[in-house]
């Protein structure tokens, strides 16, 4: 029993670096993908192109490469080692986390971008022009009338994301990030207990059970709109 | 009913591995191990497929050092040698419940590991050592000028048990990583300015490819681990093995086998 | 002086001449039914008036305000196009209600938006103004027979109801001519009565309205003035008797026969 809790408590260190990870990602990672999304739409034709490439091949790569990249890149290519970043103060465990931050970031920024140029094109045109015969801003027709339509169409591929960004926190392990999974193996090597490594499988299936909750509880507040 | 053979089974698998995790105390052997083995006529022998200790030839047969000496030791006992592979995190459990009768694998002798097992005489060293890249070469010349630098080693590994126990390294600004291959790439990139790994290791990989320009500070002695035979807390046999040892040593037949297997320089430090 | 006066108005899409020198002029209060087969510029010409579209050349003048000249850059600037379009309301074929809001707010929402630009005037009466808006929506349902389903969301009405309050809302910022872009044209046989009855309505208070639409019969008995259009360009106009009952164009006579056949076979 001693050990159960012992073991909990270590893990629960880990899962918050997990958390640290997902939540921030979360943070920023939505309003960037936001900006992608419109530069995604944009009239300038070289933004346009340019953007839409940078998602193609974000897409197109495994997050566990482009954590390598950037972790081991700067370093490799420009003699410039992401832990003697002065940022950082010579904290190399930040150093890796903010790393793995940034990788998380731009990947999932990405995804968002396709969501939210979907949701916002499946937008019918009517919508605009009723608003805007009404003598609406541009601003104000976005934010009153299309925004709450977008996020209702894009609530259910956005929930898909969000849940399997939780697991995907995991891939920061390979770049030396002191997530919950690290902590399970550091149990293993040190101590030689297998169990921790299944039952941080118990920490992910609450989390995500907890997200899967909120999100239906917004799918119901927003259905009584539409049918 | 599928269901309720899944969730039986789901469950089963869930007690055991608790059952396994919170196994502690052994108890010691009152009977004695080398009859009881001696009238099986065999040595029950639990390995890992581990090169240059137990591997299989390009013929399939099972050798290396640590199957050569184990042969060697179990034709001198007179009983027939028996190599049974095992889950390495599972060798504890195996021993005591006498699926095996010792574990001859490369083991590491470490406190916490001899209040589970008895550990025969060591018969190899495991060596670690200090890399850095070739550039920094007049920076870091002893373990002093490391006393601040970024250091890494694999976790849990021997180097990371190393770098604590040195009193320069220790103060260094240490963050473990997930393997000893991702501790090298890490330092050709540079995010760490020396990594402690397995000496047989760096030598096979610092100099070749993309790692030409790292170098092997030679001049640092870290403390290190060795290698024994761990049989069951209180069994004779440790004392019987350990006499095998010693005249081996002295006929020269494990030297013969450790310059066969390329690891002179690891036995000789054991001798010392 | 007419209320409405266009002239010459001229619109491509890229190479396709659509409008090719539309003039008209309607006074107050009169109705004004645009008829003609699709692809005739008539659904152009009223997104011309409402600004959905730009027009190429031609002016548009509101009671004596000059609200577009092709020739004249400043009138189209964003802010001028958001002050002039309110001289006129529009209400589409298929009603484009905003969904997430209850059918009072569908009406009030333009209205408070608008009050809450002059921010110094909202924060001191807040409360009348926001009482005055809900007041005139309420006004405006009971008008369109809808103030039970104030609180109603547009998924939960009837074709007919949604257009219903499609027109309230388009009368909610008081415009002086309100237009209506075949506002019948998805709905069936018995939900086109009562929302044409809800036009034909608004015409006794002294609304000016134009209307686009394929209901010959409803133009006949309801408009005051007929255009057809016909290739971009007005082919004929006149009163409902003149275009139906002595149509001079064969363009419009071969219409004419087409719909009537058609209105028969029902």
């Amino acid at each position: 029993m001693n050990e159960f809790i012992n073991v909990t408590l270590q893990l629960a260190e880990g899962f918050k670096t997990t958390l640290g990870l997902f939540f921030l990602t979360l943070l920023f990672s939505i309003p960037l993908g936001l900006l992608v999304a419109v530069c995604a739409r944009s009239h300038f034709t070289p933004l346009r192109i340019l953007i839409r490439g940078f998602v193609y091949i974000i897409r197109g790569t495994p997050l566990l490469l482009q954590l390598m990249i950037v972790v081991y890149l700067p370093g490799i290519a420009f003699q410039y080692p992401i832990t003697k970043w002065p940022i950082f103060g010579g904290d190399v465990a930040m150093a890796y986390f903010y790393g793995a931050l940034v990788a998380f970031v731009i990947n999932y920024a990405c995804y968002f971008s396709e969501i939210f140029r979907g949701g916002i094109e499946n937008i019918p045109k009517g919508q605009y022009e009723a608003a805007e015969v009404l003598g609406m801003t541009k601003s104000q027709i976005f934010f009153k009338v299309i925004l709450l339509q977008v996020i209702r169409n894009i609530l259910a591929p956005m929930s898909n994301e969000i849940i399997t960004l939780v697991k995907d926190t995991a891939l920061a392990r390979t770049v030396s990030v002191m997530e919950m999974l690290f902590f399970a193996e550091e149990i293993l090597t040190n101590q030689y207990i297998v169990w921790p490594l299944f039952y941080t499988g118990v920490f992910y299936l609450v989390f995500s059970a907890f997200l899967t909750f909120l999100f239906n509880l917004a799918e119901k507040k927003l259905s009584k709109y539409w049918n | 009913m599928k269901k309720l053979f899944a969730l039986l089974l789901s469950l089963i698998m869930m007690l055991s591995l608790c059952a396994c995790g919170s196994e502690t105390s052994a108890e010691t052997e009152t009977d004695s191990d080398y009859d009881y083995i001696t009238g099986n006529g065999y040595l029950v022998i639990g390995i890992t497929e581990y090169q240059p200790m137990n591997y299989y030839d390009e013929n399939g047969v099972l050798t290396g050092f640590d199957t050569e000496f184990a042969q060697e030791v179990c034709s001198r006992l007179g009983v027939e040698a028996q190599f049974q592979i095992i889950d390495w995190d599972m060798k504890e459990t195996e021993l005591m419940s006498r699926n095996i009768d010792c574990i001859w694998n490369g083991l590491t002798v470490t406190e916490e590991r001899r209040e589970n097992m008895d550990f025969t005489t060591s018969y190899l060293t495991n060596r670690q050592c200090v890399v850095i890249n070739s550039a920094n070469a007049d920076t870091y010349t002893d373990a002093a000028s490391l006393a601040s630098a970024m250091i890494s080693a694999e976790s849990g590994s021997a180097g990371e048990t190393a770098v604590l126990a040195d009193a320069s390294l220790s103060t260094a600004n240490y963050t473990p990583s997930s393997s000893q291959a991702d501790a090298l790439l890490a330092l050709k990139a540079g995010n760490y300015d020396a990594i402690v790994i397995d000496y047989t290791m760096a030598t096979a990989s610092v100099g070749n490819g993309d790692y030409a320009d790292m170098m092997i500070l030679e001049d640092i002695a870290l403390a290190n681990e060795e290698y024994a035979i761990g049989f069951r807390l209180g069994s004779d046999m440790t004392a019987r093995v350990n006499e095998i040892i010693e005249e081996m040593i002295a006929d020269g037949t494990l030297a013969a086998l450790a310059e066969k297997y390329d690891m002179t320089d690891l036995y000789e430090a054991t001798l010392n | 002086m007419a209320l409405l006066e266009v002239y010459n108005l001229q619109k491509s899409f890229g190479s396709v001449p659509v409008l090719k020198g539309v003039s008209f002029s309607l006074e107050k209060g009169e109705v004004l039914a645009i008829i003609g087969s699709s692809g005739s510029g008539k659904t152009t010409l009223l997104r011309c008036l409402n600004f959905l579209e730009k027009a190429d050349a031609g002016t548009i003048c509101v009671d004596n305000n000059l609200l577009f000249d092709g020739a004249d850059k400043k009138l189209s600037s964003q802010k001028e196009i958001r002050k002039n379009r309110l001289f006129f309301g529009l209400v589409f074929q298929s009603f484009h209600l905003f969904p997430q809001y209850t059918v009072l707010k569908n009406l009030t929402l333009a209205a408070v938006l608008a009050a809450k630009e002059n921010k110094k005037n909202f924060n001191a009466n807040k409360t009348q103004i926001l009482a005055d808006i809900e007041k005139r929506a309420l006004t405006l349902l009971d008008r369109v027979g809808l103030t039970e389903k104030k609180d109603a969301y547009p998924c939960n009405l009837s074709g007919g109801q949604q257009q219903r309050v499609a027109i309230a809302r388009a009368l909610m910022l008081t415009p002086d001519i309100l237009c209506f872009d075949e506002p019948t044209s998805a709905l069936d046989p018995e939900l086109t009565k009562e929302v044409l009855k809800v036009i034909r309505d608004l015409k006794t208070s002294d609304n000016t309205m134009v209307v686009v639409t394929h209901e010959m019969e409803f133009a006949r008995n309801v408009a005051d003035k007929v255009i057809f259009m016909a290739n971009g360009i007005i082919e004929e106009m006149g009163t409902p008797e003149e275009i139906f009952e002595h149509p001079k164009s064969p363009i419009l006579q071969s219409f004419l026969n087409n719909a009537l056949d058609f209105s028969g076979n029902n």
